[in-house]
């Protein structure tokens, strides 16, 4: 009796992307459950093409779902795209067509650094009680806000991983606040702007205010995440958890002051963010 | 001598779904000139196991590898069919062989096989190997169950759960594959855990993992990786080896504390449903299951239940898959109509207790039914209608026992009719497993203590790892709680009684022994 031979998943159609600050939201149908897809292998190059072989040097990610948020430089990056469906077997389908897609260039990369807290790096490592000490930010922190001086403080002794929300049980369910002072040899002649890099927050997402120098606040949307950061502190890993989000608001010159700055970040509503770094950029 | 021949109802072959009916049936049973490959071409490197157990049949496990923890999660095998025979013997040395058939291990079920053996004599002892080529497994063995109205002298569980590998050794399982006296084992739940393995959480000393187990469980191929680093512990494969096994799932087979096909981390569920799919997938594939485990896409039935003659019923309980989400107040919680099972899971339970004509009515499910506190949503604190339900049909049943794990503790308590009312009688006794391996050495108490001792019906609590042993007679219950003191540096840590407790027949009381 011959042994029927299952059959390869389809060609993977319907893909394509939504620009975003440093990243490239891919998605596409999926196939569905017949044959049961183990995993889809996203595959790309830089630059604009008009094809390319899928390979193994040339892959970017793998996903059980039917969609992959494909990291790239912050400068802003054009990149050429296929995706490929393997199934429970391990066959493979034919590459889907190419997509060619660009990200939105970030602050970080195009920007000059003014002043900035950690690292730009999708980690919250470098800072204070990180990657799981989250315990100890209310015994640190009773009146729920934290004080940080640029040129004065470290991240690892002034700027905890988390900033806490009133989603935050543990944290007695407070909208914290942290305040970072920092000092300007002169006023600004040209807009700047603020850079918010988060490597994670809560399902409950939130309201991040985010006031200069008591000038009424801007609201940043939180989208929900992770809720892993609070124990996990790279996102680089392949296949975390963690839910990046990246957030950078204009700041016009007017705002800005020679001598002390005030920038104020409060987490009005959700649960905690943790942090990957925070950043004023002058514009080139 | 007659052969196994696999038979399938309409409903089985439609709930095939994503798996073509053909390779279905083949990884049960196939005829020997089932167009394979050479046969020589793999080993069993993961063991050998039985499940399912009836009074006249039992479903053997095994899985084709050449290198069990290749990255692809396909054990190092060529992408083409091979043969698998199997053999049932009465006797250890197989000379007595009483059934013996083929079945196919395909790539499409990562040349796993699942022959159901049908046919055999009640409460009867055998022995089984696999051979593909030259090459044979290790002897399993394996005891039929009693036929009603038959009433077993004895009958012997061993219970054990959460078997986070990267925590410690399997010194629960050497220990209790040694048991004297030793029927079945149930799996509560997490067979396995999706997080990546890092130095941080990497407890289990003297081992090594390669990069590929890094990343967080996800795809196919990562479920079937982490499945097979679990099985590759010759302690867990001496268990399954030595008595049948029966399982049930809780979270971290899928995901942690997802709920009900929704995850706890955000993704839309029509996304979610993906990693579903392919976890319960891999579930099946590396447990000696039934056919009614084989899941449709994101939906599986591992609900099941047998009898043991009329000294014991067991109901296996799915409390993942059909639950209510996560309350967001109190009032939500309180709402009665919240549920655990599902209503047809729960009406299932509901006539199984009620009709029961046995001694004993054993009840598993994946996470602690007593009531401990109230935000413990995802346990049964979250579902309290649901468990006043359910403690309502146990109390139209007799001799009920809880099994259940999660927690990594050991816990015994007794189950009151009415949580609010301190006079209200006992409607069972739950027995709590603590874990094989997770979160690594643990210590007799810890911070949760409080909130478990606090009620008088608590009877036991303990954080160190172990399993847990039932042995049911017509006229008692005893439980007996194991421990294990350490798990992180090595295996060799002795076996310690930690707690014994008798439940006299027709009582739901634990007597410390």
């Amino acid at each position: 009796m011959p042994v029927p031979s299952s059959r390869p998943p389809r060609q993977v159609t319907g893909l394509r992307a939504e620009p975003a600050i440093a990243r490239t939201e891919l998605s596409w149908r999926s196939l569905g459950f017949e044959p049961l897809i183990d995993h889809y292998r996203v595959h790309a190059v830089r630059g604009a093409h008009g094809r390319f072989e899928p390979d193994g040097a040339n892959l970017v990610g793998k996903t059980v779902y039917p969609q992959l948020t494909h990291h790239v430089d912050p400068r802003g990056e054009t990149w050429t795209y296929r995706v490929v469906a393997v199934s429970d077997a391990g066959r493979s389908a034919r590459p889907s067509g190419v997509l060619v897609a660009s990200s939105v260039a970030s602050v970080v990369g195009t920007g000059v650094p003014v002043a900035t807290i950690g690292d730009f790096d999708a980690r919250t490592l470098e800072h204070r009680f990180a990657p799981s000490g989250y315990a100890q930010i209310p015994a640190a922190y009773p009146d729920a806000v934290i004080e940080f001086e640029q040129g004065v403080d470290s991240p690892a002794d002034a700027w905890p991983y988390l900033l806490p929300g009133p989603g935050d049980a543990w944290a007695g369910r407070k909208a914290y606040t942290a305040r970072w002072r920092l000092t300007l040899p002169a006023a600004p002649a040209a807009d700047h702007d603020v850079a918010l890099w988060l490597v994670d927050t809560t399902r409950l997402g939130g309201t991040l205010r985010v006031a200069v120098n008591g000038a009424a606040p801007a609201e940043v949307a939180l989208p929900p995440g992770g809720t892993r950061g609070s124990r996990e502190g790279d996102a680089t890993v392949p296949g975390t958890a963690l839910v990046r989000s990246y957030h950078e608001l204009p700041v016009p010159a007017g705002l800005l002051r020679e001598g002390g700055n005030t920038i104020e970040l409060v987490l009005a509503d959700g649960g905690w963010v943790a942090w990957d770094a925070v950043g004023l950029f002058a514009r080139r | 001598m007659p052969r196994t021949t696999p038979t399938f109802s309409r409903r089985e072959v439609l709930r095939a779904g994503g798996l073509a009916a053909a390779t279905l049936a083949l990884g049960i049973s196939a005829p020997e000139t089932a167009g394979a490959a050479s046969p020589s071409d793999g080993s069993f490197g993961l063991g050998v196991a039985s499940g399912s157990p009836r009074p006249d049949s039992m479903v053997l496990w095994t899985r084709l590898t050449r290198d069990p923890l290749a990255p692809d999660g396909h054990g190092g095998m060529p992408l083409r069919s091979y043969g698998v025979h199997w053999e049932v013997a009465t006797d250890p040395g197989l000379e007595h062989v009483v059934r013996r058939g083929h079945a196919l291990a395909q790539p499409e079920l990562a040349h796993s096989v699942h022959p159901k053996v049908t046919g055999l004599r009640p409460a009867t002892e055998y022995f089984y190997r696999f051979r593909s080529g030259t090459t044979s497994s290790t002897v399993g063995r394996f005891r039929t169950l009693p036929a009603a109205p038959a009433v077993p002298d004895t009958f012997t569980v061993g219970v054990v759960s959460c078997q986070a590998w990267y925590h410690g050794h399997f010194t629960a399982h050497r220990h209790l594959a040694a048991e004297r006296e030793l029927d079945l084992v149930v799996f509560g739940g997490d067979y396995v855990y999706e997080y990546g393995i890092t130095a941080a959480n990497l407890w289990r000393q003297g081992v090594t993992v390669a990069p590929e187990h890094a990343a967080e469980v996800q795809t196919l191929e990562q479920y079937r990786l982490r499945y097979a680093l679990t099985k590759s512990d010759p302690h867990l494969q001496a268990l399954h080896a030595r008595v049948p096994a029966v399982a049930i799932w809780d979270d971290h087979e899928v995901q942690n504390n997802y709920v009900g096909g929704r995850s706890a981390y955000g993704l839309p569920d029509e996304i979610f449903a993906h990693r579903v799919a392919v976890a319960y997938r891999a579930f099946y594939e590396h447990l000696p299951v039934d056919l009614e485990a084989l899941p449709d896409g994101p939906g599986s039935d591992i609900t099941t239940g047998f009898d043991v003659g009329h000294l014991a019923r067991f109901s296996l309980l799915d409390t993942r898959q059909h639950r209510d989400p996560v309350p967001e107040t109190a009032e939500e919680q309180a709402e009665p109509g919240r549920t655990m099972l599902g209503r047809a899971q729960e009406r299932w339970v509901e006539d199984r207790l009620v009709d029961s004509p046995a001694v004993w009515n054993v009840v598993a499910s994946g996470v602690v039914l007593m009531p401990v506190t109230e935000d413990r949503t995802d346990q049964w604190d979250g579902y309290p209608a649901a468990r006043s339900r359910l403690l309502d049909a146990m109390a139209r049943s007799s001799g009920v026992v809880v099994l259940s794990g999660d927690i990594h503790h050991a816990v015994a308590g007794e189950l009151r009719a009415d949580v609010a009312d301190p006079g209200a009688g006992n409607v069972g006794v739950e027995l709590v497993c603590t874990s094989v391996a997770s979160d690594g050495d643990g210590a007799p108490t810890d911070g949760y203590a409080p909130d478990w001792l606090q009620h008088e019906y608590v009877r036991l609590y303990d954080g160190r790892r172990g399993y847990l042993t039932v042995t049911l007679t017509p006229q008692e219950m005893t439980s007996t709680f194991v421990c294990v003191p350490w798990v992180e540096a090595d295996d060799s840590a002795p076996r310690e009684v930690l707690a014994r407790f008798v439940t006299p027949a027709g009582t739901s009381r634990l007597v410390e022994a």
